[in-house]
C-alpha cells in the first residue's frame, strides 16, 4: 500500500516536472505517454480568454467609484459618512441569507449604481433597497414541494419555531 | 541564519512580485486599477472555464475584484524564498476569493441546470470553417472531460493550464499541500487521457 502510494507520488513529481518544462519551453522526459498526450491536448484546448473591452472598462469604472468612496471614507469627509453596501441580492436565485454560502463570497454589492451615498440620497437608497428586497422576497416562487413540506413540518414540530409548547 | 537581510520580515515581503502595486493600492485605492488590469483576464478565464458562460464569468469577475479591493487592507503577504522569483501571494489571495465566488455560483447553477459546454465552441471558433468544426469538436471533448472531473482536480487543471500557475500557487489557492496538488493533477491527467482515449502512441 505504502509502496503504491510512493510510486504514485514519484509519478506525480515526474508529471509536475514535465508540465513545468512545457510552460518554460525546456526539454524534459515525458512521463506516462497517456499523461503526456492528455497534457498536450489540454495545453492546446484550454487557452486563456479575455473579457470584452466593454466589460473590462465598465468594471474599471466601477472599481474607481468604490476606490473613491474608500478614499473619502478614510479622509472622513462629510460626503463619505454613510457608505452603504446595499443588501439586496444581485442574483434573484441567490439568497444572501443562505447559510450554505461561503462568507467571503456572500453577495454584498449592488450590480450598479453609486456605492457612496450621503444624507437624503442615502435614505432614499435604503428605502429603494428595502422595497426591492421585499418585492424580491414576495416574487420568489414558493420553492419545490419538498422544501415547502420541510418548512411545514418544521413549523408544526414540537419545540420548533411554530411548534406546540 | 546570520544574514539579517534574509530574516522573515523584509526578505519575505520583498519576494512578492506584486508588492509595489499592492503597496500603492493600499496607499491610494485608486491605484488598484493596475492590479485589476494585470489580473482581470486570468480571473475571468478561470471563471469562464468553471462556469462556461460569459455573463456568469463577468459577474464572478466583478464580485472577485470588488471584494479584493475592499479587503485589500487585510491582505497578508506570505511569499517564501522557495516560491521563487515572480511569485505573487497577491495572485494566490485573489484567486482564493475567485474560487469562493465561482464555487457559490456553480452551486447555484447546479440547482438550476443550464445548457453546458456551449462556450467551448465559442472559444474554438476560427475563421477557417472546416478546421473550425474539428477544432470545436476537439475543444468540446476536452472541456467535457475536464468538466467531468471532481471539483478539486478540475480546478487544479484549469489553474495549471489556463492560468499557468505553479504547483505552489495552486496549493495556495486550493488550500492543499504541494504534494497533494501534484497528485491531483497527475490523477486528473490520467482521467482525461482515459476519457479522451489518448494513449500517446
Amino acid at each position: 500500500m505504502t509502496h503504491a502510494r510512493d510510486a504514485l507520488e514519484v509519478e506525480a513529481i515526474q508529471t509536475d516536472r514535465y508540465l513545468e518544462s512545457l510552460l518554460t519551453g525546456s526539454a524534459a522526459v515525458a512521463p506516462d505517454p497517456a499523461v503526456a498526450a492528455a497534457a498536450g491536448r489540454l495545453g492546446r484546448e484550454l487557452v486563456r480568454v479575455h473579457p470584452s473591452f466593454r466589460f473590462e472598462d465598465r468594471l474599471a469604472h466601477r472599481l474607481a467609484e468604490v476606490a473613491a468612496s474608500i478614499r473619502a471614507r478614510s479622509a472622513g469627509g462629510p460626503e463619505a459618512l454613510p457608505i452603504q453596501l446595499l443588501p439586496f441580492p444581485i442574483d434573484p436565485g441567490l439568497d444572501p441569507a443562505d447559510p450554505s454560502l461561503d462568507a467571503e463570497a456572500r453577495p454584498s454589492f449592488p450590480r450598479a449604481g453609486p456605492l457612496l451615498v450621503g444624507g437624503a440620497v442615502a435614505s432614499a437608497a435604503i428605502s429603494i433597497a428595502g422595497a426591492a428586497f421585499v418585492a424580491w422576497r414576495l416574487s420568489r416562487p414558493g420553492g419545490d414541494p419538498l422544501a415547502m413540506a420541510g418548512r411545514v413540518a418544521d413549523a408544526v414540530r414540537p419545540n420548533g419555531p411554530g411548534g406546540l409548547p | 541564519m546570520g544574514d539579517p537581510g534574509r530574516r522573515s520580515g523584509s526578505r519575505v515581503v520583498q519576494l512578492d512580485a506584486d508588492r509595489p502595486l499592492v503597496e500603492a493600492a493600499r496607499r491610494d485605492p485608486g491605484r488598484f486599477d493596475a492590479l485589476y488590469r494585470k489580473y482581470v483576464a486570468q480571473v475571468y478565464s478561470y471563471a469562464y472555464y468553471e462556469l462556461r458562460d460569459h455573463h456568469d464569468a463577468e459577474d464572478a469577475t466583478e464580485r472577485t475584484f470588488l471584494q479584493a479591493l475592499v479587503a485589500l487592507p487585510r491582505f497578508d503577504e506570505r511569499a517564501r524564498p522557495e516560491d521563487g522569483e515572480g511569485a505573487s501571494t497577491f495572485r494566490v489571495w485573489l484567486f482564493r476569493i475567485a474560487r469562493n465566488v465561482v464555487s457559490n455560483r456553480r452551486r447555484e447553477i447546479r440547482r438550476r441546470p443550464q445548457a453546458p459546454l456551449e462556450a467551448a465552441g465559442a472559444i474554438a471558433a476560427t475563421t477557417d470553417l472546416q478546421a473550425g468544426v474539428e477544432r470545436r469538436t476537439e475543444a468540446s471533448e476536452a472541456w467535457a472531460a475536464v468538466d467531468r472531473l471532481p471539483a478539486d482536480r478540475r480546478r487544479a487543471l484549469i489553474l495549471r493550464f489556463v492560468d499557468e500557475m505553479s504547483t505552489q500557487e495552486i496549493a495556495g489557492v486550493l488550500g492543499r499541500s504541494e504534494g497533494a496538488v501534484r497528485v491531483l493533477i497527475h490523477r486528473a491527467l490520467r482521467s482525461v487521457a482515459r476519457d479522451l482515449g489518448v494513449d500517446g502512441r
